[in-house]
């Protein structure tokens, strides 16, 4: 178990090193004109991005630059954001911790209850709960999150006036407050996990009901509890978990558009802020963060997986 | 002797097997009695019939290609899923080309009358320039229409040739390959693309590019399962042994028969390319005012939510109303292809 | 256990009361009649042996007296009772009750019938914990106990593994384990050793033999194997197209079949010993029915070679033999108006009290069935055997990674192959027999040694092989549903093998096309249809074809038959022997088999752990002196005579792993004739018997042959495993 751990770390190395080489070349190599440029805009001189260049060590050899970079990064010294001129790290965590309490909250509440929809679907398969849970989930995913969150907050916030229209609390406000506020700007990312991990949540069901096992564990007698429990949920649980360490990754992309629709402060914003006024620093060191974070997700899953099936996790 | 072939079905043979078999058509089962029929009369005809029954055979079996062509598209439209959102599909490509000389102009502005609510006038009220929502709401569906099928198209292209390649080759080009697409699945594509468009400028040519190049690794992992399934059934072999060239075995061996996946795997890139032309355009990566995209509205217009929910409601049912359509359509296919 | 049974009832009720019996699954709106009126009862204690192809209905039997029909399938009509308790009464509790606790069921495939995240211990524990109501302790020991009943070495460390770190004859024996847990009234096997290689099979069928002396429960053993039945059963009923057709005491039904179809069937499957050049294989014409398709009158009519027109005109009963019944039945159905579907519940019943009954009015007649004349071999001489050597494997390797382990598919192989010879490969699953026949077609490049192809060394790839080599050495697969593309038409696919492969002009490919197929016995019709349109028999007909597009001299058969259901199966026997006479083709041919490649090969080469460790005539391999491997596994083949029932001389251990062969002779961690040291440390010499019959042993001819015609003769053998062991 430990092995397989150690292995699948030691397999994220490289790919980390590709992702970062990625986007440091999206952002410092494919940028037309020099970097100096792109944050000071076209209305000064030569000389000043010049200066400016240099100041940065923009204008050492690229793999110098990106050496330094990813040092920094790996060491902590994330540079300073070109437009704020304040270190990027605290920006980063601060807005990174307010994205993962919401992010959190969501899938806290969406994967016990899309799973139980998921294998209840699953369980009455082609019935009329079957066909809606099925269509009705994955209406709700395919749906954009601005789309859903728009018509929510019309509904909850403007209309009905049930909960706050934005996601932020009072300052010093106490932790459930603060969980209160993010109600509303959790449901949409919610909507978009609920049809994928429900729908393989069925599948699997599905899959493992026409198993032949199955079959052996209802002819020995067993009460269906002891099937569903004992037999089915275990084994159909293998597709979900990978599903849902992947979709992690939607989730980190949804959260960039609710937190811009409810003013959100946390890590989506940042990035989409950072992008608009080409500050680079900052935009670098959020993606890097994000992918860093959609890897250790899936390293969970994958290690969830290898719990599950005693095949993975004693092969190695 | 029968269980050897019933085990390569995979689990719980004999049921499987006989309920698979129950589960065709009746007129396939009616087509397989025939054909047992008229094997069971087992003797080859006189060579002076021989000509006649192969015409009557070409005929026949002209036709039974017909009847199964006939069949899926028979089950197609008996299946409500698929018939709801192909209906809600064309009507949004119907408004997309023909909305201009049907409604109002989307784009002439009237200070007078705006955030007005729905009226005679203006059915679906008006927005913070006066404008028409409803007719802006008929046209938003433009954009979209033409960056997500297009992106769609070059995300399948793309990913099919890499699929087959990699999963085909395998070995050091799939190593390679799929390492590549790790990297680019590390990032989450509204990240990526946001990245790109903000690093590229923007423009509806962009726009579709980002998008197909995004999606691309998503459909050759697709591809890719469905050829590393096909690559070691027995007729590829065959083909390697009659030395056919490898591009030849990818393209008219392996391909037509993982067309399903593929087109499956289409209709959902197409409701993702529209999810995703949408949010960027939200988020101000698309393209600028006054364009009537949804996406675009919604983002310029929430701002009057709470005194003229018109404004972003109506394109906001308009886009739920086209990616679920979408979502109908596909789940109608995989349905009816995989019975 | 003694829970709701009512005792006027179960006084002396059979195991197994089935009475006109229908079950049909629906689609649509449309009903197809998988079982029609099947009446059979099985007496307590005994075992009855179910019998039929792919399709006909066994398994929904099996199933319906489980009461555990797909969700599409209805009980129709007629009543199972188990232990006089009809099983449709049954409420949800005591249903779950009754099953596992009254009936249990063996599974076909064990490698799937157990959850494969649970540890064994706790598999076999529930059916204690649930059953019987013992706390976790409790039912884990009885567990233990049970997997001791079933003779699992090392009991204890069994119970805390997963099913995957079992080979498949130790999951078949938790499987048996299982059903036996809580001494049912009646177990069913569903084909419970096909799959498993020859000796686990027969270790398996040991076990049941065995088991049958010290339990009580009747056994319903569901099968295609005719030589299951002949082991294990004193009953059999012969099921067609979902209809009993032939029931009676498996001796008198397998010695004296009355049933034309029941007679086919024995024809049809060679005895071990036979040789295509003694006898041809019998066939039955045609294919087997669709699941539900609707036949007329007689369902076997329509394959039947003494059918005449009364069978079509109405359905015959199920008459008592030997009696007056079907001669009375044949007259009264000639004055009858015809009606050809002609079927009401009352024919389900059987006609007369008897020991046996057939469906059948010309029953009396079945010992006379004419025979069917297929082409009998030429001698190998004629078949240009004389000739230099076509094919030449010269110390082939071939090694496969798996992870960091390195397998050994196939190690050394040395063999040679004469013009219009066929070598018959043997071997279990993981032998390399497979991967050795893809050596030589190209599929798979060898490590190390050459291929030498009528003189010249052929390249290691198919890839690199010039048009003449591929033309000349083709393939024919196992698979029938994936030999062929599903996206071309037939014609297409034997178009562009005789394009590429036959050289042929673009005028006279039509005719090389329209010649194969008529050569393969494939009418005109079927070439313009996609492979999912045939049967099984059919696609393989235009596998061969499209091998033989370029007159092949050496054609590779991979478990060509093995697919198919036994009536189709000799056809392709017969064709291939036929095509091979003609055209003085070489077959490399693979099959687990023993009597398919005793019957179609004229040498014999047997492999065993990626060694090829005897070689010889086909008539030598199987007698003395032999191989002690050969020798084993010739005694595990369950055998169709009654009077020759030999004993399984049982192998120790399982297989072991390829990734870390024994040292020494390869065989000797299993073998019955083990030496000493010298098998451990040595590596065996091949022993020369004469005739070009090798085997790789330390124990010379001379002495084997008289240790294993001392094993013949009886008794004297008694002290034969002791010694060994």
């Amino acid at each position: 178990m430990l092995r397989l751990i150690g292995r699948r770390l030691l397999l994220m190395i490289p790919t980390l090193i590709l992702v970062s080489i990625l986007i440091f070349a999206l952002a410092e190599v494919f940028v037309p004109g020099s970097v100096g440029r792109s944050i000071l805009g076209p209305y000064v001189t030569e000389e000043q991005v010049q200066l400016l260049n240099e100041r940065l060590g923009a204008d050492r050899p690229i793999v110098v630059r990106y050496l330094s970079w990813a040092g920094g990064f790996v060491t902590g010294d994330w540079g300073d954001s070109a437009l704020l001129k304040v270190p990027v790290r605290p920006l980063v965590m601060e807005a990174f911790w307010h994205s993962l309490l919401l992010a959190g909250f969501a899938l806290v509440l969406i994967v016990p209850a899309s799973i139980a929809l998921g294998v209840f679907a699953g369980l009455r398969r082609d019935s009329v709960l079957d066909r809606t849970i099925t269509v009705s989930s994955l209406s709700m995913t395919v749906i954009p999150e601005f789309v859903s969150g728009v018509v929510l907050l019309y509904v909850f916030a403007v209309w009905l006036k049930w909960l706050p229209v934005t996601a932020l609390p009072p300052d010093g406000s106490p932790f459930y407050t603060r969980l209160y506020y993010l109600i509303l700007p959790a449901i949409p990312l919610m909507f978009l996990e609920l049809g994928y991990i429900a729908r393989m949540a069925r599948v699997g069901t599905v899959q493992v009901l026409s198993m032949p096992y199955i079959r052996t564990a209802v002819l020995k007698g067993l009460p269906r509890s002891r099937v569903v429990f004992g037999h089915v949920l275990r084994n159909a649980m293998v597709p979900t978990v990978t599903v849902i360490g992947s979709q992690v990754g939607w989730l980190l992309g949804g959260l960039v558009v609710v937190e811009k629709l409810f003013n959100y402060p946390g890590i989506g914003r940042l990035m989409v802020e950072a992008a608009l006024a080409h500050d680079i620093p900052l935009l670098e060191a959020s993606v890097l963060l994000v992918a860093v974070v959609y890897m250790i997700a899936n390293l969970i899953a994958d290690i969830v997986v290898a719990l599950l099936n005693p095949r993975i996790r004693m092969g190695g | 002797m029968d269980d050897h072939r019933q085990t390569s079905l995979g689990p719980d043979p004999d049921l499987r097997k006989e309920a698979a078999e129950l589960g065709a058509d009746p007129e396939m089962i009616e087509l397989r009695a025939e054909a047992a029929a008229s094997a069971r009369e087992g003797r080859l005809p006189a060579d002076q019939d021989r000509r006649d029954q192969e015409l009557q055979a070409d005929a026949a079996a002209a036709a039974e290609q017909k009847r199964q062509r006939r069949y899926l598209v028979k089950a197609l439209l008996r299946s409500p899923t698929f018939m709801i959102g192909l209906i809600i599909l064309l009507f949004w490509v119907f408004m997309a080309i023909f909305s201009t000389s049907l409604t109002q102009s989307y784009t002439a502005q009237d200070a007078m009358s705006s955030l007005k609510p729905p009226s005679a006038a203006h059915w679906f009220g008006t927005d913070d320039l006066g404008r028409d929502v409803f007719a802006r709401m008929m046209a938003g569906a433009r954009t979209v229409l033409v960056i997500a099928p297009l992106a769609t198209a070059l995300a399948l292209l793309w990913g099919s040739i890499i699929g087959l390649v990699a999963g085909f080759w395998r070995g050091l080009t799939d190593d390679i390959i799929m390492r590549g697409i790790d990297v680019l699945l590390a990032l989450p594509i509204i990240i990526t693309s946001i990245l790109i468009l903000s690093l590229f400028g923007k423009g509806t040519a962009i726009i579709i590019l980002t998008i197909g190049i995004l999606f691309t690794p998503v459909v050759s992992r697709t591809v890719r399962a469905a050829v590393i399934g096909e690559r070691e059934r027995e007729y590829v072999l065959a083909a390697r042994l009659r030395g056919e060239r490898s591009s030849f075995v990818m393209a008219r061996e392996i391909l037509p028969n993982i067309m399903q996946p593929i087109i499956v795997e289409g209709t959902v890139r197409l409701g993702y390319a529209v999810f995703t032309a949408a949010t960027l355009a939200f988020l101000g990566f698309g393209l600028a005012p006054p364009s009537p995209d949804w996406g675009l509205t919604i983002a310029t217009q929430r701002v009057f939510l709470q005194i003229a929910p018109w404004t972003v409601l109506f394109p906001a049912l308009a886009l739920a109303s086209l990616v679920v359509a979408i979502n109908l359509i596909t789940d109608g296919l995989g349905r009816t292809f995989s019975k | 256990m003694s829970t709701v049974e009512d005792p006027q009832l179960s006084g002396d009720a059979a195991a197994l009361d089935v009475r006109d019996l229908e079950v049909s699954f629906h689609r649509r709106g449309r009903r197809l009649p998988v079982l029609k009126g099947i009446t059979l009862k099985i007496e307590r204690g005994q075992a009855y042996g179910l019998v039929g192809e792919s399709g006909c209905g066994k398994t929904t039997l099996a199933m319906a007296a489980m009461r555990y029909l797909a969700s599409n399938g209805t009980l129709d009509n007629g009543r199972v009772l188990v232990d006089g308790q009809d099983v449709s009464e049954l409420s949800e509790e005591a249903l779950r009750k009754w099953r596992g606790g009254k009936v249990s069921m063996v599974y076909q495939d064990p490698t799937q019938a157990l959850s494969p995240a649970m540890r064994i211990g706790d598999q076999l524990a529930e059916v204690y914990h649930y059953h019987e109501g013992m706390d976790k302790k409790a039912s884990l020991e009885k567990a233990r106990e049970a997997l001791r009943r079933v003779a699992i070495p090392d009991p204890d460390a069994t119970l805390r593994r997963y099913p995957f770190e079992l080979s498949g004859g130790q999951q078949q024996r938790v499987v048996i384990a299982m059903a036996l847990a809580v001494n049912p009234q009646l177990l069913i096997l569903d084909e419970p050793t096909t799959g498993l290689d020859a000796t686990v099979e027969a270790e398996i069928l040991d076990l049941i033999e065995e088991l049958r002396g010290r339990i009580n429960a009747a056994i319903l053993l569901i099968t295609h194997n005719l030589g299951l039945v002949v082991r294990l059963c004193e009953r059999v009923g012969v099921l067609y197209a979902g209809r009993l057709v032939e029931e009676g005491p498996a001796k008198q039904v397998f010695t004296d079949p009355r049933h034309p179809y029941t007679m086919g069937l024995l024809r049809c499957v060679p005895r071990f010993g036979m040789n295509k050049t003694d006898a041809a294989l019998q066939t039955i014409p045609g294919t087997l029915p669709a699941l539900g398709e609707p036949l007329e009158g007689c369902v076997y009519s329509a394959r039947c070679p003494m059918a005449r027109p009364v069978c079509m005109r109405r359905e015959p009963d199920f008459f008592a033999w030997p009696g007056d019944g079907p001669d009375k039945g044949r007259q009264e159905a000639e004055k009858l108006p015809p009606d050809p579907a002609a079927f009401s519940p009352h024919h389900a019943e059987p006609v007369g009290e008897a020991e046996r009954h057939v469906r059948c009015y010309f029953c009396a007649e079945t010992p006379h069935m004419p025979h069917m004349t297929p082409v009998l071999a030429t001698s190998l001489e004629e078949r240009g055997a004389h000739e230099a050597d076509v094919l030449g494997i010269d110390h082939v390797v071939r090694t496969f990674k798996d992870g960091r382990k390195q397998l050994t598919a196939v190690a050394d192989v040395s063999l040679n192959l004469r013009k219009g010879e066929t070598f018959g490969l043997v071997g279990e699953s993981g032998s390399g027999k497979t991967t050795l026949a893809k050596c030589v077609t190209g599929l798979i490049p060898p490590d190390s040694g050459t291929i030498t192809f009528e003189g010249g060394v052929l390249k290691s790839t198919a890839g690199k092989r010039s048009r003449e080599a591929l033309r000349a050495i083709q393939m024919v697969f196992q698979n029938p549903d994936s030999t062929l593309n599903p996206a071309w038409s037939t014609r297409a696919i034997l178009t562009r093998a005789v394009k590429k492969l036959g050289g042929a002009k673009a005028g006279s490919v039509r005719a090389k096309v329209d010649k194969l197929s008529a050569d393969v016995r494939v009418e005109p019709r079927f070439l313009f249809q996609k492979p999912t349109e045939l049967s099984g028999g059919q696609k393989q007909r235009i596998a061969i074809a499209r091998a033989f597009a370029g007159d092949p001299t050496l054609v590779v058969c991979d478990e060509p038959a093995s697919a198919l259901d036994v009536s189709v199966q000799a056809s392709i026997l017969n064709l291939l022997v036929e095509l091979q006479t003609n055209e003085q083709t070489s077959y490399v041919f693979i099959s687990h088999d023993l009597a398919v490649v005793r019957y179609i090969s004229d040498r014999i080469g047997v492999m065993y752990l990626a060694e090829l460790i005897e070689v010889g005539a086909a008539a030598d391999v199987f007698s003395p002196p032999h191989h002690p491997y050969t020798e084993a596994l010739f005694s595990s083949i369950p055998r169709l005579d009654f009077e020759e029932q030999k004993d399984r001389i049982p192998l120790r251990g399982t297989m072991p792993s390829l990734s870390n062969p024994p040292s020494g002779c390869r065989f000797h961690t299993r073998c019955h004739r083990f030496l000493g040291d010298i098998c451990v440390n040595e590596v065996p010499p091949d022993q020369d018997v004469g005739d070009g019959h090798t085997y790789r042993c330390h124990i010379p001819p001379d002495e084997l042959r008289r240790l294993q015609t001392a094993k013949d003769q009886g008794p004297a053998a008694e002290a034969e495993p002791a010694t060994a062991g």
